[in-house]
């Protein structure tokens, strides 16, 4: 078992090209990810990105472009403080890797750092885990229920 | 306990799994109990380098020791390294949910781009 990395892989049935738009541009990662974000997505790259959307629940961290090129790999890190520079230790580097395969594309994820920003960064790749899945996990569960109230009736 | 001293002790428990060695050592304990001598057969390290992984892994909690003769015997605290484990696949069950979203949108960018 490996610690402190994390590795996945999912087929999308995209080109390569459209897969690297969803995952490197911030209009795209605002759908799948955080609730803001805003930054330059070519290498050096930087700005932010925002979860939580009132003022007191809000924490917003540094986004960095480390690596571009289209249509086959994106890299950045994040979680560093807004205004400091990304480096090893203050930061989570994450790279997608893109392979054109039959019908698709093959899309890589892999989450470094851990190990170097210690127990921390876990913990709070914890907490946006779960402000991002809250309404993941009740909406799907809203219509089902919405429709057995509606039966008992 | 303190908050501060709960996460000092959450830190180097994560930096005693982070390393190689040790998460061998912890991978060989879960197959059976073990002493520094017979980890070290397994192992291309010293005994005495074993020892000090396992003194390393037992301050965090990760292995629990009894005496056996002139040494040690130990074995892993399957509850404590469940915690560990547990923080991390949270992580990646994330990136999970974060991935089936990107395949959504990708998928459904792509039977736009085709039917124009």
């Amino acid at each position: 078992m490996e610690f402190g990395t994390i590795e996945r892989e999912i087929f999308v049935e995209a080109s390569p090209e459209v897969v690297f738009e969803v995952v490197s541009s911030p209009h795209h990662l605002q759908e799948w990810w955080p609730d803001e974000a805003e930054y330059d997505p070519s290498p050096g790259g930087s700005g932010t990105i925002s979860f939580g959307e009132f003022d007191a629940d809000r924490t917003v961290v540094g986004i960095t472009v480390v690596d571009a090129e289209p249509p086959r790999r994106f890299t950045f890190r994040w979680t560093h403080p807004v205004g400091d520079a990304a480096r090893v230790g203050n930061s989570l580097l994450v790279t997608f890797e893109l392979t054109p395969t039959r019908g698709g594309t093959l899309l890589t994820m892999t989450e470094r750092g851990f190990r170097e920003m210690g127990w921390e960064a876990a913990v709070l790749e914890q907490q946006f885990h779960e402000h991002e899945t809250g309404w993941d996990f009740y909406l799907p569960r809203v219509a089902p229920y919405a429709e057995s109230l509606a039966t008992r009736r | 306990m303190s908050a501060v001293v709960e996460e000092r002790i959450d830190d180097d428990l994560w930096s005693a799994i982070g390393d190689p060695t040790r998460r061998r050592i912890l991978d060989l304990l879960l197959l059976g109990d073990g002493t520094a001598t017979s980890l070290s057969e397994d192992l291309p390290v010293t005994r005495q380098a074993v020892a000090k992984h396992l003194a390393v892994l037992d301050r965090v909690g990760l292995v629990r020791a009894t005496p056996a003769g002139r040494e040690k015997r130990y074995r892993v605290d399957e509850a404590q390294l469940a915690r560990a484990v547990a923080q991390l696949s949270s992580v990646g069950r994330a990136w999970d949910a974060r991935l089936q979203r990107i395949k959504r949108i990708a998928e459904a960018i792509q039977r736009t781009a085709k039917e124009q």
